[in-house]
């Protein structure tokens, strides 16, 4: 009688046990990577543009481009136009100017492949954050050492609620930060 | 009357059946939902097309389940502009000033739009007479534009063609007809804008043989030809209804549906402000159905329409007799046509109640100068004649405003011209049918058999931007611009010019039926280009207004401001006419005996322009509170009478002709009249006005006097049902248990002015103080809160409009209003009190209170719905599972949960294409299905405020913001912002003598205050 327990518990019980273990280990480990949310995200871009080389080397301000981001919810991708006011001088004689060119001479659109994305659950708003002085590097990483950009910060609601329940950790740079808003509203409506 | 919701005893009633305890209604009391409301989902009840998509989207599913395996990180992308517009930036909406085309009443506007396609129509703010205001109709005009059922390119017989083909085709028709010395015939709507008759005279000189014929529907015109016998001429001056102290309306709904009703209604909310003090006007509404303005006033006395003559003849004599008017009216000519008729035989005869007829003509004569009787549209001519003879004799006529007056720049064609172009038309000396955005098969009298006729016509051509009646008789359809597609202009009042500009290029292959007729003018079709009306309108206000009017600036600087504004302000001073007293001579009252029928304008439909909006269908009709139907209103005793009840049909024959209509038993209506709505039983028309309710057109005739009030009707029951659906017997806010407790319970609060005058705190005296048996919250800082003054509140449900366009308010349709799943986050709840035959109303609108203790809080078993802390009640739609507990223990029944996804659900995805999808604001979820959604209090409008705070730099105030419901109420009855700043507008409401909370008692605390209704009767009047 003894015997047959030790048996079936040896033989039965522990291989599934442990197969149930080794299964939710692996099945967390896989879906809890940073990568899931995300991070480490690099997608070839239809030009191949440098933040290094405009944001970085030339010190180009992220305004001059994403101008969206005082006045509103959207940072803005650039259109082509603003692309144009350098470029329709500058370098244009490189191969991937003349394929910028082309896409302003035909009015086509440039896709552009999004990196950064929160779901549309989420109404964000740059604006207000950026005019409360948050640096964009605080979420986005810092672009001028991204020879191709890519995503490092998590975006997920745990992501927002680290640094609204916390930003005088997050956000070393404010003097005097204020908790940014917890309740539902603020972001779902 | 004493305060009604305890001692005096009155009680409160929502319908007849609620009035007479039907065992139906208590068991819907008793039941938290509506029968049906919770019933289980059946499959086996969708239709098939329902299950072949809900396969596909399987599939679909299935497909992008394995598209995002291969690539779950893809995020999709980013499509800049090529070349951003400097005015738009992605994510911020644009304002553009125009002018509404709904009706004839043409409103200033200002369009919102989003990434260049517009999501909101509200007044016009700078607009000298709309003042930020427009009606239900207008609110809900941009599904109009995103209606899928809206004509997209040119047809000829069944077939597609081609503009170029169908115009030169057109212009050979045109250019034979007047080879032939035939007729060219356009039929058109009345027309308000002068570069559309400029259009229309180009086009008269390129084709000679052309004669233009108008039309309107539910006009003003006996009003208008009553002014030209009084006055000489048919411009009305508008009336400073805000200075009159006594109202006296006979057949006027002047707050629903006739003149400019939101003026009107602005001017009236001004005299009822507790916060100006306690000078309030006193409105007496003399008529036989009960209309919006009726439920407002503060004596009603019912009558049939018909007798109004001989009452104004009654009352006229009544003040001549009491010389209480000066002398010149005391003639001969005046004495022979009043002499014989008195007030107290009147109020015999008909059994009306003589003591509201006494006070009546003592507030009449007290008020000399500072009253004002205004005569219905329905009326016919001499009932106008003898109102503004009687404001002629009381000095009435001092509010009369001949600055801005009511313009018409063209007269409906008269029967008999009308009969003479049938006549034509069955000759064949008309040649071509032009249509020229009109729908005369609908429209015109039964008796002129104009679709038969049309049909003889060798050439029709009918330009309209939604399928109608009369496309079906025609050769050629054009489709056209929706209004907000349009260029054009409009003057209807005369000190101002208003300027329309389009704000989205045409959506379908339309142009504007200008351009059209100013292409046929030109001979060809190739001169036609998408610019050409655009600068005709330019051209002509450089001719016309900028010449004539000596203005500083340059053209283009004068331009470009009168776009920007959307309107021009002129001089339009008129100098009073003189009334001409021979005109009443010889009126004398026609009555026969037996049921009348009254037919009346919708109050969302407009002509039937908007029956294909659905939005407009589901809200509910402000006295019935029935949805997507119209029907045969009666009284008590006259339903009684023809052995019918609700829902039974009636047929009803007048004049020969005849129509079967369902029976809605109406409160306070005047016994053996029929009151019937229009705009209804439509057919051709898109699918959502498809043979929704009944077409009553067919019983206008050419040949009565006023073909609106027709006497000796012949109505029998036909032993057929017709369900109406109301929503007057949903959401119940009172205990079946006992009967009385809505008095104690308070949900209304009533007194009269004399009361609040002898005692401000009158209905205050029964202080309790309430404990909850939670900890109190505390509410630092900004906490938003709203008032709504009950008596400023006409009920006109404008407020349900604009909140269902600016928070996706799904249409449900009639099936699902029936069962109580209608969506709006807002209802206008209507209580009678006092006995059925002649009830008081009082009326409340009613939204998600936000309770500071929100008992749907305690319950949500996920947290999906809590409080915010400034005050508000969220809810979070991603959290919700759809337990719908929350709605269980609202006492408000405020909470709506989506049975369906709506948009799928409705009339077979009648919702769901890339169209109609455009007309939602991207600011705010687009619910799906299994989730509970409710008032936010526009929390998207609050954001949108802290982030330009936040911008500038300063702190969010309580007036940054403004909820749809207050800026679309044309009374100013809404006030919202921030309740805990003691200098605010909504804290003065919160604390005022007459401010309460509903159901106060369950200590809920509640953030939206209520204003008593304060009756100005005086105790003996009632």
């Amino acid at each position: 009688m003894n015997n047959k327990l030790l048996d079936y518990a040896l033989r039965v019980r522990l291989p599934i046990t442990l197969f149930v273990i080794a299964l939710a280990f692996t099945v967390t480990f896989y879906v809890s990577r940073a990568e899931r949310d995300g991070i480490g995200y690099q997608p070839d871009q239809p030009i191949k543009y440098s933040h290094k080389l405009h944001a970085g080397d030339l010190q180009i301000d992220c305004q001059y481009c994403h101008t969206g981001v005082t006045k509103g919810r959207h940072a803005l991708v650039p259109s082509v136009n603003i692309c144009m006011n350098c470029h329709t001088i500058a370098r244009k004689d490189k191969p991937e100017i003349i394929k910028l060119t082309e896409y302003y001479k035909s009015g086509k659109l440039l896709p552009w492949k999004r990196v950064h994305k929160v779901p549309d659950y989420v109404y964000f708003n740059h604006s207000v954050h950026v005019n409360y002085g948050i640096k964009c590097e605080t979420c986005h990483g810092d672009p001028r050492k991204m020879e191709k950009i890519e995503q490092v910060k998590n975006f997920n609601m745990t992501g927002c609620l680290n640094c609204h329940r916390n930003p005088e950790k997050q956000l070393p740079y404010l003097a005097d930060v204020k908790k940014g808003p917890e309740n539902c509203f603020a972001c779902h409506r | 009357m004493a305060k009604s919701f305890d001692k005096s005893g009155t009680k409160f009633w929502k319908s007849l059946k609620d009035y007479y305890d039907d065992p139906e209604i208590l068991k819907k009391k008793a039941n938290e939902f509506n029968d049906g409301v919770t019933d289980d989902f059946d499959p086996g009840k969708l239709n098939g097309i329902s299950r072949r998509k809900f396969i596909a989207l399987l599939t679909a599913s299935a497909a992008f389940t394995a598209t995002s395996c291969t690539d779950y990180r893809d995020k999709g992308e980013i499509v800049p502009y090529n070349k951003r517009p400097e005015e738009i930036l992605p994510g911020k909406p644009n304002y553009y000033a125009s002018t509404c085309k709904g009706c004839e009443l043409e409103c200033g506007i200002l369009i919102k739009t989003r990434e260049g396609r517009p999501i909101k129509v509200d007044g016009n703010p700078e607009h000298p007479v709309s003042q930020g205001k427009i009606c239900a109709k207008g609110q809900a005009s941009i599904l109009n534009l995103y209606d899928p059922d809206r004509l997209t390119e040119p047809v000829k017989g069944s077939m597609a063609t081609t503009w170029k083909k169908a115009d030169s085709e057109i212009i050979k028709l045109l250019k034979s007809a007047v080879d032939e010395n035939g007729e060219i015939a356009i039929v058109s709507k009345i027309i308000n804008s002068p570069s559309t008759l400029k259009a229309i005279e180009e086009f008269k000189t390129a084709y000679p043989t052309a004669k233009v014929y108008f039309y309107e529907y539910f006009g003003d015109d006996f009003k208008r030809k009553a002014w030209e016998k009084c006055y000489g001429t048919s411009a009305l001056p508008s009336v400073k209804l805000n200075e009159a102290d006594v109202i006296l309306s006979l057949e006027s709904d002047f707050l629903g549906r006739e003149g400019n009703y939101i003026e009107n209604a602005r001017l009236y909310a001004e005299r009822k402000d507790i916060m100006k003090g306690t000078d309030f006007n006193k409105l007496y509404v003399v008529e036989g159905g009960m209309s919006l303005t009726g439920m407002n006033a503060d004596v009603r006395i019912r009558m049939k329409p018909e007798y109004q003559t001989e009452f104004l003849l009654s009352l006229i004599n009544e003040l001549v007799a009491g010389n209480h008017v000066p002398g010149a009216y005391r003639t001969g000519e005046i004495l022979n046509t009043v002499g014989g008729f008195t007030l107290s035989g009147f109020a015999q005869k008909y059994s009306v109640d003589e003591k509201k007829l006494t006070e009546l003509v003592k507030d009449l004569v007290d008020g000399k100068g500072k009253s004002i009787i205004l005569a219905g549209n329905t009326m016919p001519e001499e009932v106008h004649v003898l109102s503004n003879l009687l404001n002629e004799m009381l000095g009435n006529t001092a509010l009369y405003d001949y600055s801005s007056v009511h313009l018409k720049n063209t007269a409906p064609s008269s029967n008999e011209e009308m009969k003479q172009l049938v006549e034509k038309m069955s000759n064949g000396s008309v040649k071509v049918l032009i249509h020229f955005d009109s729908n005369p098969v609908y429209h015109l009298p039964k008796d002129l058999n104009y679709e038969e006729n049309a049909r003889k016509v060798p050439a029709v051509i009918t330009l309209s931007e939604a399928p109608n009646e009369t496309v079906s008789v025609s050769t050629y359809t054009l489709p056209l611009n929706n209004p907000l597609e349009s260029w054009g202009d409009s003057i209807v009042r005369s000190n101002v010019i208003t300027l329309q500009q389009p704000v989205i290029a045409p959506l379908f292959n339309t142009r504007e039926k200008e351009a059209v007729l100013l292409t046929w003018a030109s001979g060809d079709p190739e001169k036609y280009n998408f610019d050409i009306y655009h600068k005709f309108v330019q051209n002509n206000f450089k001719n016309g207004i900028y010449t004539k009017n000596k203005f500083a600036v340059d053209f283009d600087t004068f331009w470009y401001s009168a776009l920007h504004d959307g309107f021009v302000e002129v001089n339009g001073e008129q100098s009073p006419p003189n009334f001409n007293i021979s005109a009443v001579t010889g009126i004398s009252p026609s009555v026969k005996e037996g049921i009348s029928v009254h037919l009346q304008p919708n109050y969302y439909l407009g002509d039937g322009k908007f029956s294909n909006n659905g939005w407009l269908q589901e809200i509910p009709h402000p006295v019935t509170k029935v949805a997507w139907d119209n029907f045969a209103a009666m009284s008590l005793a006259t339903a009684e009478k023809l052995g019918v009840t609700f829902n039974d049909v009636v047929k009803v024959s007048v004049n020969g002709s005849e129509v079967e209509l369902p029976v809605m038993m109406q409160p306070g209506m005047a016994d053996d009249l029929i009151v019937v709505e229009g705009g209804y039983g439509r057919k051709n028309s898109g699918e959502v006005a498809q043979d929704v309710g009944f077409n009553i057109n067919t019983l206008i005739v050419t040949a009565t006097a006023s073909p609106f009030v027709l006497q000796a009707a012949n109505v029998s029951k036909t032993g057929k049902t017709y369900k109406l659906v109301s929503t007057q017997e949903h959401n119940f806010l009172v205990d079946p248990s006992l009967r009385e407790f809505h008095k104690i319970r308070k949900i209304i609060f009533e007194g009269t002015l004399e009361e609040y005058e002898k005692d401000p705190k009158f209905l205050k005296e029964e202080e309790k103080v309430l404990k909850g048996i939670t900890r109190e919250h505390e509410y630092p800082g900004l906490k938003w809160g709203m008032a709504i003054d009950l008596n400023k509140c006409i009920s006109c449900g404008i407020c349900v409009a604009s909140c269902n366009v600016e928070n996706n308010i799904p249409v449900v349709g009639k099936d699902q209003v029936e069962v109580g799943r209608e969506m709006q986050w807002m209802r206008i709840d209507r209580y009678y009190s006092g006995e059925p035959e002649d009830p008081q109303v009082s009326n409340q609108p009613m939204l998600c209170q936000h309770c500071d203790n929100a008992p749907c809080e305690n319950v949500c078993p996920v947290n999906a719905t809590n409080h915010s802390p400034d005050g508000i009640n969220q809810m979070v739609y991603n959290r919700c599972v759809g337990t719908r507990y929350c709605s269980n223990n609202c006492p408000y029944k405020v909470r709506r949960f989506n049975f369906f996804d709506f948009r799928d659900h409705f009339a077979d995805a009648y919702y769901q294409n890339d169209i109609t999808a455009l007309a939602h604001n991207p600011e705010v979820t687009v619910r799906s299905r299994g989730v509970m959604e409710k008032c936010t209090f526009c929390i998207q409008r609050i954001m949108e405020a802290r982030e330009d705070a936040i911008r500038e730099g300063r702190e969010l105030k309580g007036t940054d913001v403004q909820t749809a419901c207050q800026q679309a109420c044309p009374s100013n009855a809404i006030i919202f912002g921030d309740i805990n700043d003691p200098d605010s507008e909504v804290s003065k409401y919160r604390n005022h003598d007459i401010g309460y909370h509903v159901l106060e008692e369950l200590y809920v605390k509640p953030n939206i205050t209520y204003m008593a209704k304060l009756r100005n009767t005086r105790s003996e009047d009632v």
